[in-house]
């Protein structure tokens, strides 16, 4: 009898008699209720959440990823290009790709050693901290600043090697020289703060950002659009197709008003012009400015010491050269033309402006200067002795202006106690008329100038500021006498400016009143060379007449003395040439308490119809001696060879 | 052999057979194919028929199965529950063994490995359980409403569920102790006893907890409350099926159309997370057909426990119900997280012999409570 017999359990089977139970209602409920729980998740997943799950599973398998713009580029006003863009090599190693085995990690690490020179225990010391955080699906930098041919060799030999590939970013080199380092700035990685500002503007993490100079304020400009490169890929990050690709569009370049060989020639004439005169010694810092009084166009903007922006590129590599220049007393990385010292009798203009224009004086108001000293009794019966540089003799406004008078701006500014008054009814609102045409012509904030890097702008004292500034560490310093308003008008005592606010004054002394915001930029220029915009900043008008401009303009002319014999300025004449200006020679307290002089030297040309101005500043010298025969020198090149 | 043997005895019983059971087996196994099909199309490019091709090869344990089914669907039920002791004492040998020399996938040990084929001997032990536990019950009084025999009886399904939890495999530790909770309930329990035993059961967890669970499970368990705290590691099936299953939306992407099955986010996409394909292809739409199929077949289940001609027949057919139901129910809750990931493969539909040729063995067992039930009342 087979067991497939099937006529009952007529072989070896277990008899029972047990009747069935009958209630196994339980069990369908059991079916239905369990079945109505996936279908009740089911819905909440597919139904109700449907859409958020399918955007994931979008997210899941399309990547995205930027492809940087290339950098646009940084021209002079000749079109010769201050730039370049190179590639930023970097060894990077993506852990969660290496290999498993501990001995086969080390063999990569090894080969890693022998072609970018990272010790092989660095590189595993870095991968496991990477992987105790967790963080091993990040790449992490090995070795950054690859020379070209180790990146080639790594590029090649990376496809054999899992987890370690070549990344190439964006980078600058400045092969223009170190004389424009403080115009063009530097580009640099994003900090973590900055990343926080910048992401707003759709900025890559891994995107280079201007961080000074030119290169940070027009990085707008010359950033250009990230590209997108979008695909498909598997969960082990194999491509599996291309979706789509938006090229990026590279940025714009920047076309300076600055001319490079006008920009060298001056660094070298100041740089070779440091050696000094036995009173000052060797001049340690300088700068000079020039520009247009027409548009504000900067040509040339110098400042001594200068430093290589180069060493940003690759800032591991020059931490000493960088601490060096932060130790630096001369702090290279000032720029020494938006640096406010005193500036002496150049500031003479603004007081004769001053003078002018409330009608203290006229161009025909004179004074005869017998002596080098001149006592003036005060109210309380003391004494003040008022000093002028040399006995000039008789002078009117011109030839107070050529020969720097003080005592005839005294008279202009504070008064002669005793013979006349001042600016205003007393020492305070003298000094204060004073500091609105000072601060009218631009002094006491900043100039504005597209490269950053300016200051507070200098100061221009008056009584509440001396109040103010004063009272904590002198109490009994707090009041305004004065001396001081004597001293603000011959640009001494707490007066303190830049060459530059020191240009754009002079820039509209020579224009007639127009305060010009001084630029760089003079153009953004597409890639392929089309003018985008023009760099045009607004202009001020001085509230001064042009008529009393006029009548400094001729002071200026006199300060260099062409078919005379010539001021104080006469060093700055050049044959063939129509120049005017005014020397500065500014004292004041060295660090260690002892007295030495800045120079200084502003002027135009040519006197008739102003196209160029120059200033020129030295920490230690004599105007007339030093900084004039600079300028001189400068407005030859620039007549010459620079095409305004 | 005369004809009129054959009709009495190899014909006999099969116009009681209950088709309705195995039309839905069968369709579920093709639904089964179609999925393995897609989770399979973009791993395996080699020729269609061809055995190193899953879908041909799952077709291939299919047939084996409908045959092993017919077979013993033929094959008296009681000849299953007399021999049971020998059967539990096989499977218990088994799970001892595996222990020792089994192969372990995914941090737990459940395969024999004999060459080509994998041997999972807790598939088998959950039918000699169910055997033995109708047997008990129908030879002691045929219920259990003494709380002597329902402790027996639970000692009789406690070996196999604590080996199992060991392996360590929690999903099937679940499922022996839901046979044992489903027969009982049929058989009459006492709502005393059971609340006793339960109360019992919730004070032993945190000892059984700190001793016994392994901290993969800890960590799986973990993972399914808060799947992100670990995207990466262990996390990652949880999240991929989750959002595999939540992407479908009502009518799914089309069938090898999901990325995320396509393009191997999931893993195991043809085994344990084969519903995660479904859900992902073929949507809301394609789960509640699945669900029907299901539901159909586990109500002729019922229906068999219905016309049993005897307790022991009945309960074994309880038996049968409440484990495709449980490795049904635990199989889909992982892929729509609700249960921590447990290897327990969707019955009928996951790819793997082991699992299809058992799960058509416990319908053939089935059919020959069908068949019989007449047969007994007329003697």
């Amino acid at each position: 009898m087979s067991v497939l017999g099937g006529g009952g359990f007529d072989v070896g089977a277990t008899p029972s008699r047990n009747r069935p139970h009958s209630n196994l209602g339980v069990l369908r409920i059991a079916v239905f209720a369990l079945f109505g729980i996936l279908i009740g998740q089911l819905a909440y997943m597919q139904l109700w959440n449907g859409s958020d799950y399918a955007q994931r599973s979008r997210e899941n398998h399309i990547i995205e990823k930027n492809t940087l713009p290339t950098r646009g580029l940084i021209y002079d006003r000749n079109g010769e290009p201050l730039v370049e863009n190179v590639g930023v090599y970097t060894a990077t190693i993506l852990p969660e790709l290496l290999p498993e085995a501990p001995a086969e990690r080390y063999k990569l690490y090894l080969q890693l050693e022998r072609l970018v020179g990272v010790p092989a225990l660095e590189v595993q010391a870095k991968v496991k901290q990477a992987e105790d955080d967790h963080r091993g699906y990040i790449e992490i930098p090995v070795q950054k600043y690859l020379a070209k041919e180790q990146a080639l060799r790594l590029d090649e030999a990376s496809t054999d090697m899992p987890g370690i590939s070549l990344s190439v970013k964006p980078g600058r080199n400045y092969p223009a020289g170190p004389e424009f380092s403080h115009v063009l700035g530097y580009i640099g990685d994003q900090t973590q703060e900055e990343h926080d500002v910048l992401r707003g503007d759709g900025y890559a993490l891994n995107e280079p950002v201007g961080k000074s100079g030119i290169e940070s304020r027009y990085e707008k400009d010359l950033r250009g659009t990230l590209g997108v490169v979008a695909a498909e890929q598997d969960a082990q990050g194999h491509l599996i197709e291309a979706l789509k690709t938006t090229a990026p569009i590279p940025g714009n370049g920047v076309s300076l008003a600055i001319d490079a060989g006008l920009q060298r020639y001056v660094a070298e004439l100041l740089q070779d012009s440091m050696a000094g005169d036995q009173v000052n010694g060797d001049a340690t810092m300088a700068a000079a400015v020039v520009m247009s009084p027409k548009t504000g166009e900067v040509y040339a903007i110098v400042s001594i010491p200068a430093y290589d922006n180069n060493i940003f590129n690759e800032p591991d590599k020059h931490g000493d050269e960088y601490d060096a220049l932060l130790q630096d007393t001369r702090h290279p990385f000032l720029n020494q033309a938006l640096w406010a010292s005193a500036p002496g009798s150049v500031f003479k203009l603004v007081t004769a402006a001053a003078a002018l224009e409330t009608g203290r004086i006229t161009p025909e108001t004179g004074r005869d200067v017998t002596s080098k000293e001149l006592d003036v009794k005060g109210v309380n019966g003391q004494l003040y002795p008022l000093y002028d540089w040399r006995v000039h003799g008789y002078v009117n406004l011109y030839s107070a202006i050529a020969w720097s008078s003080n005592i005839y701006f005294y008279q202009a500014s504070c008064g002669i106690l005793g013979e006349n008054k001042g600016l205003g009814k007393d020492a305070e609102s003298s000094a204060v008329i004073l500091g609105y045409y000072a601060r009218a012509l631009g002094f006491g904030s900043p100039t504005g100038i597209d490269i950053g890097g300016e200051a507070d702008g200098g100061i221009i004292p008056d009584p509440a500021w001396k109040a103010r500034v004063h009272a904590p560490d002198n109490p009994e310093d707090r009041e305004w006498y004065y001396a001081d308003t004597c001293f603000m008008g011959i640009g001494q005592g707490d007066v303190l400016a830049t060459p530059l606010q020191v240009a754009r004054m002079t820039a509209a002394v020579a224009n007639g009143g127009k305060l010009l915001t001084p630029h760089v930029a003079k153009e953004i220029v597409s890639p392929d060379g089309k003018v985008i915009r023009a760099i045009t900043p607004v202009a001020k008008q001085v509230p001064v007449s042009a008529a009393n401009f006029a009548a400094i303009r001729e002071g200026m002319h006199q300060s260099v003395g062409y078919g005379s014999p010539g001021g104080a300025g006469a060093r700055a004449q050049v044959p063939g040439l129509d120049i005017a200006g005014k020397t500065g020679t500014a004292e004041f307290f060295k660090a260690d308490g002892s007295k030495a002089q800045h120079a200084w030297f502003t002027g135009f040309m040519p006197f008739n119809d102003p196209e160029v101005v120059v200033t020129v500043y030295f920490d230690l010298g004599v105007g007339g001696d030093k900084a004039a025969p600079i300028a001189g020198k400068i407005l030859k090149y620039f007549n010459d060879n620079v095409k305004p | 052999m005369t004809l009129a043997y054959r009709r009495t005895s190899v014909f006999r019983g099969w116009d009681r057979f209950d088709y309705l059971i195995v039309l839905s087996a069968v369709l579920l196994v093709l639904y089964g194919l179609i999925l393995i099909y897609s989770g399979s199309a973009r791993t395996y490019d080699g020729p269609i028929a061809s055995f190193s091709n899953p879908v041909a090869k799952q077709a291939l344990f299919a047939l084996t199965g409908i045959a092993a089914m017919l077979l013993i669907s033929k094959l008296d039920y009681h000849y299953l529950t007399h021999y049971s002791w020998v059967l539990y004492g096989i499977s218990i040998l088994s799970l001892v063994a595996i222990l020792v020399v089994g192969q372990s996938s995914y941090g737990s040990t459940r395969w024999f490995d004999l060459g080509p084929i994998q041997l999972q001997p807790s598939e088998f032990a959950k039918l000699a359980t169910i055997l033995l536990l109708a047997r008990f019950f129908s030879e002691h009084g045929g219920d259990a409403k003494d709380l002597k025999t329902l402790v027996i009886s639970l000692a009789i399904v406690a070996p196999c569920t604590i080996l199992v939890f060991i392996q360590p495999d929690l999903g099937t530790s679940i499922v022996f102790a839901a046979i044992w909770l489903g027969v009982v309930v049929v058989a009459g329990v006492s709502r005393s006893h059971l609340l006793v035993l339960g109360a019992i059961f919730v004070a032993v967890l945190p000892f059984a907890w700190t001793f016994f669970v392994a901290d993969y499970q800890v960590e799986r368990i973990s993972v399914l409350v808060d799947p992100e705290q670990d995207p990466l590691g262990a996390g990652y099936n949880v999240r991929q099926s989750e959002i595999a299953v939540g992407s479908g939306q009502l009518f799914g992407k089309g069938l090898t159309n999901g990325e995320q099955t396509q393009l191997r986010f999931l893993k195991v996409p043809t085994k344990d997370f084969i519903f995660s394909v479904l859900g992902e292809e073929l949507g809301f739409t394609g789960a509640l057909a699945l669900f029907a199929l299901f539901i159909l077949l586990l109500m002729r289940g019922i229906r068999a426990a219905q016309i049993a001609g005897d307790t022991a027949g009945q309960l074994v057919a309880v038996g049968i119900v409440v484990l495709i139901l449980m490795q049904t129910f635990i199989n889909v809750a992982v892929n729509v997280s609700l249960f921590p990931v447990t290897g327990i493969p969707l019955p009928f539909v996951s790819q793997g012999g082991s699992s299809l040729v058992s799960v058509f063995v416990s319908l053939g067992i089935l059919q020959s409570i069908i068949m019989r039930h007449r047969a007994y009342r007329q003697t």
